[in-house]
């Protein structure tokens, strides 16, 4: 949707402003000073919060009655962090990964296929299919939600981790073939020719010509969809109730409800700990996760 | 080759399993839940048909107005802080951060990949008044402001705006982002062109860079609309829907009615006048951005 | 665009490619199956003796969980093989987790008891021991006290289906010390109680405590003055339709205890106190005054988390209502979160350890956590803490028990009614509105 009325000068694959715009305004500003206090007051607004759970996860509870909000903790006390973890987080974020990675490959290899299938390939229907899975891009997950719960208890689903595997799956596949298919097209039908008349079955085409093609899509879609899987709550809120299956998010939200308002410590330690590995993707894969998400929405 | 592209038995292959999958979790429960929409009951105590009865139930229960009216007030102000603070941090980027950009843009984005509920904890501690000052009042005490220290969260009004600021605060480097590759896309001639002219400052952005950024700005605020109606990790997080139900969004009204009081079949209406608002949302948008931008 | 080598040796075809699926898939859901829980819920263990699971809303080595493991350690010396576990499940999903469980049929042995309208439901099921009957047959009938199986029968109709692994008083707790700096003594009606709100806030000092979120400590309040000015069947008559919650008698109580709220007589947070934190800041000494029940006596007999000392606590009854029909000896009873016995579970193995369970339950409990239950005690303890003593002897003395505010509402009344509870004391919601809400929800 960003039609410029002209052909942009550069490239947009990266994402720095063209040179000459900047220093343009930058020469005519006449102070640069409210900028730079612009920009501090906006990363404290930022950052702070995020700061202050990381410093105040260190603190004993005698520190938080005591002391002041500012203050720095007076030693690392990783006691909150041990017993946060022991107190469920452990198993929370374990859980987290015994299904969000399970899906996430599903999720790839399913979307890979099906829009291998429905873009390159050619048949009557493929417009139409492609529109059914586009379409559930739009459905809030609540109208699911009730006719999936009967179906998982009728099957003796509910309580365990396959619900949301299959529930993670399923609904991650309009986005992600979406996206997928958005790859394919920009493959380019001479290379597919070429292998064909190399004497490649459709197959072979798939696996050896275009899968690594869209190499990077796939980890664009890997890390869109893990951040969403990630942080579900509605589903796992639904599908699971016993404590020893539940995920990250429940899982905190539980932890929280228990020693929230007393042990400020521990609740600190647990919410770090669910900000760890998002923490830690991010930090690594930045840019891929920003172009990602925001590849997910920009694109129809 | 055409033959190959076009083998059935390939096809087959390749979309069954996404299609089959998809069909089963995603559009066979859509129609079911419409179904449920005439029924009433739970799948432990059994269903009962009853008709229209749940649509005429809908419209005259307060709860749902008031879950509805709330829903829309909270799309409608959040999406105008994310998006409208994503504009002017977009502006920020492009024209007031040369070398820094990447980095603070970079920054300002994280706090969108958070898991919701460790965001909500954490706000729910920077709000809080009792048993200790949270942050907020912590500070206001500290700089005598003590008349203004008051449960954020328990009080309608300022539990709707802290819900608010924590999502906007979220959301407002992704906007950021996507408004920034936007802005872009516009060529730099055109702002030298426009200079040439004599714009500058204020006027620039109103009337070269507002209209040129049109699309990706009504793209962002279908989403931003999409996604802030269906909210619903924020506020159980936050607030569980209180104090009361004053900050219940259909979600969660939707949720409670389903399980904590086992009406499957008024949860489904629920649900369904939820999905129709998004769609018609969704088509009002449109409408008005295929009339403006032609 | 990168060179990509065309090596096409070894060919893939469909067959192949659907194995390469379906092999992923199996070794995923052998995975998965290992790391899958299932609880198969068998009441026996293999070698034939019970294996006692626990649906519970109080986690594993505190309250009844501990109590029980207690006894089954015991049990287990005459029965080798008698295991012992809890399912914990917060107080919140207690009834959506029962219903799960028993549609699929994994509803353990013992679980903390939904209100009154499911287990109706779970009864008819076949999910519910008769216990009276049972008890009768295992010839263990006295060791439920009288004042219990009243108490019960009110809430839950005969027969006798609950066990009572709590039997509790509910009244004011007071701070002595606070009371007696500032020369106050315990009011006998509800206008003195408001006045020494009053006093206290005056003060400085936040005279009440009670958690908002939870709702029922500030619904207690209403109930306990309907009864009161209206007489120990107030409620009962309007289950019966006999009266109506909107009737101005029972509006009266919501703006009695609403005007505690718009006074501040609970403190500023009270919307946002969770249970513990409202406890907390009674024992802590923040606040005066605290309605509570006597399952707390755990508690307050903690030096570790009773922070005014045992001495301090002082007990005086919901007072009366000047020109009312009801009294102040007509003390709240209830026996609090209750559990039941599984029928579909039951088999003669586990009725030999509720059998002992119950023959012990009273003593273990007194001893352990000096908590009050509705079991028999054999062998009460030499020095019992003073406050023990009080509830016992108050259980003992109250002749006509009077139960609670949803004690007989519908489930989503009973929602509603806690959920309300914080709005209706901040002065959101005005007492008619309130009272109105509830009644719609016990009509539909």
């Amino acid at each position: 949707m960003g039609q410029a009325l002209t052909k942009p000068i550069r490239e947009t694959t990266t994402t720095t402003p063209p040179h000459g715009r900047t220093k343009y305004f930058a020469g005519k500003l006449l102070a640069r000073i409210p900028v730079w206090i612009l920009v501090a007051l906006l990363l404290i607004v930022v950052l702070y919060p995020l700061i202050w759970l990381l410093l105040s996860s260190f603190k004993t509870t005698e520190e938080f009655n005591t002391s002041a909000f500012w203050t720095l903790p007076s030693g690392l006390a990783w006691q909150n962090y041990a017993q946060a973890w022991n107190s469920g987080m452990g198993t929370y974020f374990l859980n987290s990964v015994l299904v969000v990675f399970p899906s996430l490959l599903l999720v790839l290899v399913f979307s890979l296929a099906a829009s291998f299938g429905l873009e390159v390939m050619k048949w009557r229907f493929n417009n139409v299919v492609l529109l059914i899975f586009l379409a559930g891009i739009m459905i809030p997950s609540q109208m699911i939600l009730l006719p999936l719960f009967t179906m998982y208890f009728q099957a003796g689903l509910i309580n365990t981790r396959w619900a949301l595997i299959i529930t993670y799956t399923a609904a991650s596949l309009p986005l992600s073939v979406f996206l997928m298919a958005g790859f394919f097209k920009n493959v380019p039908r001479t290379i597919i020719e070429a292998a064909v008349l190399d004497g490649a079955s459709i197959y072979q085409v798939f696996f050896q010509v275009a899968v690594p093609m869209v190499a990077n899509g796939l980890i664009t879609i890997g890390l869109v969809n893990f951040f969403f899987l990630w942080n579900d709550l509605l589903f796992s809120l639904t599908f699971i109730s016993s404590d020893n299956l539940r995920t990250i998010q429940t899982g905190l939200l539980n932890f929280v409800g228990q020693y929230g308002q007393i042990d400020w410590g521990p609740t600190f330690a647990g919410a770090a700990i669910a900000v760890f590995p998002t923490l830690i993707v991010y930090l690594i894969l930045n840019q891929q996760v920003i172009k990602g998400l925001t590849a997910g929405s920009i694109k129809g | 080759m055409e033959a190959m592209l076009r083998d059935r038995k390939a096809i087959l292959v390749f979309v069954g399993p996404a299609l089959l999958i998809y069909s089963v979790v995603i559009l066979v429960p859509i129609i079911w839940s419409l179904v449920y929409t005439v029924f009433e009951g739970s799948v432990i105590g059994g269903f009962q048909f009853v008709g229209l009865h749940n649509y005429a139930e809908l419209f005259s229960d307060p709860t749902f107005w008031q879950a509805f009216l709330f829903t829309v007030k909270y799309a409608v102000v959040v999406t105008i802080g994310q998006v409208g603070i994503g504009l002017l941090l977009a502006l920020l980027y492009v024209f007031y951060l040369g070398k820094a950009s990447p980095l603070i843009r970079t920054l300002v984005f994280f706090p969108v990949v958070l898991p919701t509920v460790a965001v909500a904890a954490l706000f729910k501690k920077i709000f809080e008044i009792t048993p200790t000052y949270g942050l907020v009042n912590s500070l206001l005490h500290v700089i005598h402001l003590d008349a203004w220290i008051q449960p954020w969260l328990g009080q309608a009004g300022s539990a709707f705006w802290v819900i608010a600021i924590m999502d906007i605060w979220r959301s407002m480097g992704f906007y950021g982002v996507l408004l920034f590759a936007g802005l872009v896309d516009i060529p730099a001639e055109i702002f030298e062109s426009a200079k040439i002219d004599g714009a500058s400052g204020w006027r620039m952005v109103r009337y070269i860079v507002l209209p040129l950024l049109a699309p990706i700005l009504f793209s962002s605020f279908i989403f931003s609309i999409n996604g802030t109606l269906k909210v619903f990790d924020s506020v159980l997080a936050l607030t569980n829907g209180g104090p009361g139900q004053a900050t219940t969004p259909l979600t969660l009204y939707m949720f409670t009615t389903a399980f904590s009081n086992g009406e499957y079949g008024y949860g489904s209406t629920i649900a369904t006048a939820l999905a129709i608002m998004c769609l018609f949302v969704t088509l009002l948008i449109f409408r008005s951005a295929r009339q403006d931008v032609g | 665009m990168p060179q990509l080598p065309l090596q096409f040796g070894t060919p893939i075809n469909r067959r192949q490619f659907v194995k390469v699926a379906a092999g992923t898939s199996l070794s995923l859901t052998a995975f998965l199956a290992a790391c899958g829980s299932t609880s198969t819920g068998s009441s026996l263990n293999s070698n034939g003796s019970a294996n006692i699971e626990f649906l519970s809303v109080q986690q594993a080595g505190t309250g009844w969980p501990l109590i029980l493991a207690t006894i089954t350690d015991q049990y287990a010396r005459t029965h080798p093989g008698t295991t012992f576990k809890v399912d914990y499940i917060a107080q919140n999903n207690l009834n959506q987790q029962v219903q799960l469980l028993a549609g699929q049929g994994a509803l353990p042995v013992l679980y903390n008891s939904p209100p009154p309208d499911l287990l109706a439901k779970l009864s008819k099921d076949g999910e519910v021991l008769d216990l009276e009957s049972t008890f009768q047959q295992l010839g263990v009938s006295d060791q439920i006290t009288p004042g219990a199986v009243s108490v019960l029968n009110k809430i839950f109709g005969s027969p006798l289906t609950q066990l009572p692994f709590e039997l509790n008083v509910e009244g004011f707790w007071y701070n002595k010390q606070i009371f007696a700096q500032h020369s106050i003594q315990p009011p006998n009606t509800w206008d003195e109680l408001v006045q020494i709100c009053a006093n206290l806030y005056q003060k400085g000092i936040q005279p009440l405590t009670a958690s908002g979120i939870q709702g029922w400590p500030i619904t207690r309040l209403i109930g306990n003055y309907i009864f009161r000015s209206l007489g120990p069947d107030a409620l009962l008559n309007v289950k019966n339709g006999q009266a109506k919650l909107t009737d101005p008698p029972y509006v009266e109580a919501a703006t009695a205890v609403a005007n505690l709220g718009k006074h501040g007589y609970f403190g500023k947070g009270v919307a946002t106190l969770d249970y513990t934190p409202a406890l907390d800041l009674y024992l802590n000494g923040t606040a005066a005054m605290m309605y509570m029940g006597s399952w707390e006596l755990r508690d307050f007999n903690d030096p570790t988390v009773n922070k005014i000392g045992a001495d301090n606590v002082g007990f005086f009854p919901f007072p009366n209502v000047t020109g009312g029909a009801g009294n102040s000896s007509q003390t709240p009873m209830n026996a609090g979160q209750t559990t039941t016995v599984n029928k579909a579970k039951y088999n003669a193995t586990v009725g030999q350890w509720l059998a002992y369970m119950v023959k012990n339950y009273g003593d273990v409990a007194l001893q352990k956590e000096g908590a009050v239950t509705g079991f028999a005690v054999h062998n009460p303890p030499a020095n019992l803490p003073a406050l023990t003593t009080l509830v016992i002897n108050l259980i003992k003395q109250t002749a006509q028990p009077v139960l609670w505010f949803e004690a007989l509402f519908t489930t989503k009344a009973t929602n509603i009614s806690q959920q309300d509870a914080a709005p209706l004391v901040t002065g959101a919601m005005s007492p008619q509105a309130f009272m109105a809400a509830v009644q719609q929800a016990n009509q539909s």
